[in-house]
């Protein structure tokens, strides 16, 4: 809602109060302001001028040479306005100017005679669209004053941002109203009292239904001339950005802005059979034309304005071309009508179609201020238009309702809004607003609410009234007293935590995606069409393609993002994500969601660390499935002793996902279920997303690692007896795993042995063609005492024969 | 022979390995002077191994001799650095000149995304004043996202939320308040929830993306008012922005919240003096708020004579950006590293 300051002071004197203070009281009052705007500021330079004389230029017929009166100087103009004539006082733009749209006015030659300046139309100075010859301005207006002076431009103008539930405030009355109140001076209407004389009327009105329709006003006005409207009225509307367009429909949007009630200015003539009929359009009356020349398709539950044939308005949104008023009018026939906010509502969706009548209309507009803007119309018309009201008109008030009136109870708001308040306070700021009070009993009052407030209709509306008038500020400030209680601790979300932690430790960053993405990726990833990734939760109504569908996996976003750090030089990337994603249920059922975490490792191992200390290495398949190991021990799930629930498995090759290098993928299980998976992704498939280096992942379910136990932490006691270690290098056939050499060791459950790991696997031209070398060391330690050479070496040749016979391995010499 | 030598790069390995810091000084030092005499020494067991090279035939000769240089110098720098760590070098003794301006031998760290990191920190004052942490699902029922909140069809307060629709009832929450009428349906007040999570609004430009966070909090009991309102939130948002920042609280407009509010605190840039962050006004929107509508606690079945309550909503975007100064709402999920690494 846009209104100018001193159009605010024809209802209220605001004198004394900057448009700074104005728009903090009215943020404070909930009408927040987004903008407070000097206008016009452009047109400084312009000066006004007066045409002294009018000859023929002598080299062109269609320009005059004049001579200009600007202050105490006159000049010699050449201009091609058809209106120039001598006398006419006008607007100058002198050398050296440049005019809004852009152009410098400088000292010129036209056709050999020289012109000392320009004189201008209201468009070049965008001011309107008239463009037929030179602004010309009243008569008597002194020559050689600054332009902005003489038209009355400097005004300031103020935007509100008005939330839904103050439609009265969509209007320059409305505003003023509550400043009236704040600043406790009067408000002034133009018109305060209207009604419709009852006399015989030339037309009639029918409304098929007072729901739709609760109110509508209608009265003539006979021998307007169209013509464009006199300054003043252009300069309102054009300073809140509406476009003049003649003096009937200026009228009619003025007065709307003005009082918030849209108005439709009807050309009688074009009314069939002189008949008004609020009705729903016949099955063959769906093809309209409004008057912005849209032809469009009607629906038979909207409401419309018909004449005694066919349809000539959309009511409450838009008129029709078949009725609009033309340079040839000259009865008007003036509708102030209040339709239902869900039928406007429902028929501007529908069309498409949001007018500043439908936007008023669908916030609810006062039916009992119908008359008032209705008698402010015609009255201009005829002032303005050379009208002349025919006595008489219309008024259907069939959805009329007595006024409202509540009861507010003074304890109540004191404590729902933590201050004490007691009727005189009540009372005086909703009087302030044109509420009415009465004192009920010692704890409550009567409130009666003005029919503009279609807000107002329960007790809690008047506490927020109440609260607003008073001021939060004036509101204490207070904490709660409550009773105390332990807030429950979600495990997932402390999990989740857990793992940020984890992995941004190693050096992983957190990366966020959108929830939507495109389907596209998923057949980059090679996915066949019956895979369950490929069931999408699609958006009815994308804003691209590229972000149409729900995520279901949680890759392509990471691969897109190292796709972006590769081209912005980063030779390190590690990033994770703990994000949604979802899966199609029933038609009209909430989608699954399913939290996943999921991580891409790509380039230098060693991060942004030192090179100084961290010579560059590429990432591999066990930086990855580090990472993996790190996290599940973090999380107490596996590799924290005998109990995890957590194993590594290698896949059948029917199980790999198709973007995996079925060479370097590894699953996760939790005994029968697989929850996660650490792979290389195929360089094809990294082609399709425009990476062309090794990229490495891990995702997992996220919910289904929520759900497991972690092994708890028990204590073992410090061991009391030194630990012995021995080595073993067995020479077995190269694809013997060494994680089997080593899970053998542990198997065979000799109690002796505390610890056995892989420390060199080793494979090359001293060994035999087709073997590898895989040392591990042994340590055995015993809890009751200090082993001897003896002690282990017993243990140590059951183990190295054990070894040699399950993997056809020898030891290795040495 | 060639087996003789690997084996003995492994004997050396596991005999270094084996001399540990445990000893007394000189015992690790006799040690290591053991383990350099009995392998590296001019009559140790690598010698005597190369004395048998002239046993070995002409053409596996070089071979095995360049194995034999390879294993050599395996086995002396693993001595060399066995040596430094236990006993160091001349130089971390303090003889001679060490360069301090090399850097230090700094371990990889990742970082949580801002958002995630805001988040956070929201959530942990909010737990710290004794407030349980909820979340709910982003595809959302329209019953949740609009009805249960007062929002009813053809609402004029729809047009405050751009909707993605997944069919006719079914959509992305356009806001985390939906949580309210979750909550409420199941549990019985006295209530003290925040809901922190993801929602959608399809409306992109430089100033929206169509995904952001937010968190939402309710407190509902019995003698629940507006003042207290206030003072949450004053706890809140100078615990956030860690100073005693000036609030403001004023009228606005929530279809589930009545009387509403819109809390601006002074701008963090200019201090409320005005500038271009603050758009001259000298404050920042941070957040929603208001009394819960009775309406709303009508449909979970709460007696709204008897209980009153209060509900807020906040940007977390919004709030990185104030805190960390961030000037372009996208950067937030393009997950560029040279972003994410700033915080």
């Amino acid at each position: 809602m846009k209104f100018t300051i001193d159009w605010l002071n024809e209802y209220v004197d605001t004198d004394g109060i900057s448009s700074a203070e104005l728009a903090d009281h009215l943020t404070m009052l909930g009408l927040e302001v987004d903008a407070v705007k000097d206008l016009f500021q452009e047109l400084e330079p312009l000066k006004t001028a007066q045409v002294l004389s009018v000859e023929r230029h002598p080299d062109a017929d269609s320009l005059s040479l004049c001579q200009v009166a600007v202050g105490p100087e006159t000049l010699q103009i050449v201009c091609g306005a058809p209106n120039v004539k001598p006398g006419l006082v006008t607007v100058i733009a002198l050398p050296g100017t440049t005019l809004p749209g852009g152009i410098k006015i400088k000292k010129s030659k036209v056709r050999g005679i020289e012109s000392f300046g320009m004189l201008c139309s209201e468009r070049e100075l965008g001011l309107g669209t008239a463009h037929s010859g030179i602004m010309e301005l009243p008569e008597g207006t002194p020559h050689g004053q600054p332009m902005m002076q003489a038209l009355g431009l400097n005004v300031t103008m103020v935007e509100v941002d008005l939330t839904p539930n103050r439609p009265d405030c969509a209007s320059v009355i409305g505003i003023a109203r509550e400043v009236a109140g704040v600043l406790r001076r009067p408000l002034t209407l133009p018109v305060d009292k209207a009604e419709v004389e009852s006399a015989r009327t030339s037309f009639s009105v029918d409304i098929e239904s007072s729901e739709l329709c609760p109110r509508y006003g209608a009265r003539l006005v006979t021998g307007v001339t169209i013509a464009p409207s006199p300054w003043w009225l252009r300069k309102r509307l054009l300073s809140i950005g509406l476009r003049p367009i003649n003096n009937v429909v200026d009228i009619t949007n003025l007065v709307m802005m003005e009082y918030g009630q849209p108005l439709h200015a009807f050309d009688f003539d074009k009314l069939a059979d002189r008949k008004i009929m609020v009705r729903h359009p016949h099955m063959d009356e769906l093809d309209f034309t409004t008057l912005d020349g849209v032809s469009r398709k009607l629906d038979p539950e909207m409401l419309m304005i018909c004449d005694g044939v066919q349809p000539v308005a959309v009511a409450g949104v838009m008129g029709g071309m078949n009725s609009e008023v033309s340079d040839s009018t000259t009865a008007i026939l003036v509708e102030s009508a209040c339709f239902n906010p869900v039928s406007i509502r429902k028929t501007a969706r529908k069309l498409k179609l949001s007018s500043e009548a439908s936007y008023r209309f669908e916030r609810g507009v006062d039916p009992g201020g119908c008359l008032l803007a209705m008698e402010r119309a015609v009255r201009l018309l005829c002032e303005v238009a050379g009208g002349v009201a025919v006595p008489g008109g219309v008024d259907k008030y069939g959805g009329q309702r007595p006024l409202k009136t509540l009861v507010l109870r003074i304890s109540r708001t004191s404590e729902l809004l933590g201050i004490a308040l007691n009727y005189e306070k009540i009372a005086d700021v909703l009087l302030s607003i044109g509420f009415r009070c009465k004192e009920k009993d010692v704890d409550s009052l009567w409130v009666g609410v003005p029919s503009f407030r279609v807000d107002i209709e329960r007790e809690v509306d008047l506490v927020e009234e109440v609260a607003r008038l008073v001021g939060y500020n004036a509101i204490p400030t207070t904490l709660p007293t409550v009773h105390l209680s332990y807030p429950e601790q979600d495990q997932s979300r402390m999990i989740r935590t857990e793992i940020g932690d984890l992995l941004t430790g190693i050096g992983y960053f957190e990366a966020i995606n959108y929830s939507f993405t495109t389907e596209k990726h998923l057949q980059s990833l090679g996915l066949s069409e019956s895979d369950p990734r490929c069931r999408l939760v699609r958006l009815l109504n994308p804003i691209s393609d590229e972000q149409s569908v729900m995520r279901s996996m949680l890759l392509p976003g990471l691969l897109e993002n190292v796709l972006r750090n590769i081209n912005f030089q980063k030779n390190a990337i590690k990033l994770f994500e703990i994000g949604k994603v979802f899966a199609p249920k029933g038609e009209n059922e909430q989608p699954l969601e399913k939290t996943r975490l999921a991580a891409v490792l790509s380039g230098n191992r060693f991060g942004d660390a030192s090179a100084f200390h961290f010579k560059h290495k590429s990432v591999d398949f066990l930086e990855a499935k580090g990472a993996v190991e790190h996290l599940l021990q973090g999380i107490r799930l596996w590799g924290v002793g005998d109990a995890s629930p957590l194993s590594f498995y290698k896949p059948e090759q029917s199980r790999i996902d198709p973007y995996c290098d079925s060479l370097q993928s590894l699953t996760i299980h939790a005994g029968e279920q697989e929850v996660g998976c650490v792979a290389r992704i195929l360089p094809e498939v990294l082609r399709k997303f425009g990476i062309k280096q090794d990229v490495f992942f891990f995702d997992f379910d996220l919910d289904a690692l929520c759900q497991l136990k972690g092994v708890p932490k028990i204590f073992n006691p410090l061991p009391v007896f030194p630990a012995v270690g021995r080595d073993i290098a067995m020479l077995v056939p190269e694809n013997v795993e060494a994680g089997g050499l080593v899970e053998a060791v542990l198997a065979a459950r000799e109690p002796l042995i505390e610890r056995c790991e892989v420390f060199d696997v080793y494979q090359g031209d001293t060994l035999q063609s087709g073997m590898k070398s895989v040392a591990m060391s042994v340590t055995y330690r015993s809890p009751q005492k200090t082993l001897t050479e003896k002690n282990v070496e017993k243990v140590h040749m059951k183990i190295v024969n054990m070894l040699s016979s399950k993997f056809e391995g020898t030891l290795r010499e040495g | 022979m060639e087996q003789k030598l690997n084996s003995l790069l492994d004997q050396a390995r596991g005999q270094l390995d084996r001399i540990t810091k445990d000893g007394a000084p000189d015992e690790v030092k006799k040690q290591l002077e053991d383990f350099r005499i009995r392998y590296l020494g001019r009559k140790g067991e690598f010698s005597t191994i190369m004395q048998q090279l002239g046993t070995i035939s002409v053409e596996d000769r070089p071979r095995v001799g360049q194995l034999a240089n390879t294993i050599k110098a395996e086995i002396e720098q693993y001595f060399e650095d066995h040596k430094t760590a236990l006993v160091g070098t001349a130089g971390v003794k303090g003889e001679g000149f060490i360069d301090l301006s090399l850097p230090g031998r700094v371990p990889e760290r990742g970082r949580l995304h801002p958002v995630t990191q805001i988040m956070t920190e929201v959530c942990g004052i909010f737990e710290a004043l004794g407030f349980s942490v909820a979340e709910g699902p982003d595809v959302e029922h329209d019953y949740y996202n609009f009805e249960a909140l007062n929002i009813p069809a053809h609402h004029p307060a729809r047009d405050m939320h751009d909707t993605f629709y997944v069919s006719d009832s079914i959509l992305l929450r356009t806001h985390t308040s939906p949580m309210q009428a979750r909550i409420m349906e199941n549990q019985q007040p006295p209530l003290r929830v925040i809901a922190p999570g993801k929602v959608y609004r399809c409306d992109s430009d430089i100033t929206h993306t169509p995904m952001f966070h937010q968190v939402e909090g309710f407190l509902v009991d019995t003698k629940v008012s507006f003042a207290d309102l206030k003072g949450i939130l004053t706890v809140f948002t100078q615990k956030m922005f860690e100073k005693d920042l000036a609030l403001r609280f004023r009228p606005s407009f929530f279809p589930f919240t009545e009387p509403s509010a819109e809390v601006d605190i002074a701008c963090v840039m200019c201090g409320g003096s005005g500038c271009r962050v603050c758009k001259q006004t000298g404050w920042l929107e941070i957040l929603g708020a208001g009394m819960i509508d009775p309406e709303v606690f009508k449909m979970v079945g709460y007696d709204p004579e008897r209980y009153s309550g209060f509900a807020f909503g906040l940007g977390i975007e919004r709030i990185a950006m104030l805190k960390y100064g961030i000037n372009d709402i996208r950067l937030y999920y393009e997950n560029d590293l040279r972003f994410l690494s700033q915080f």
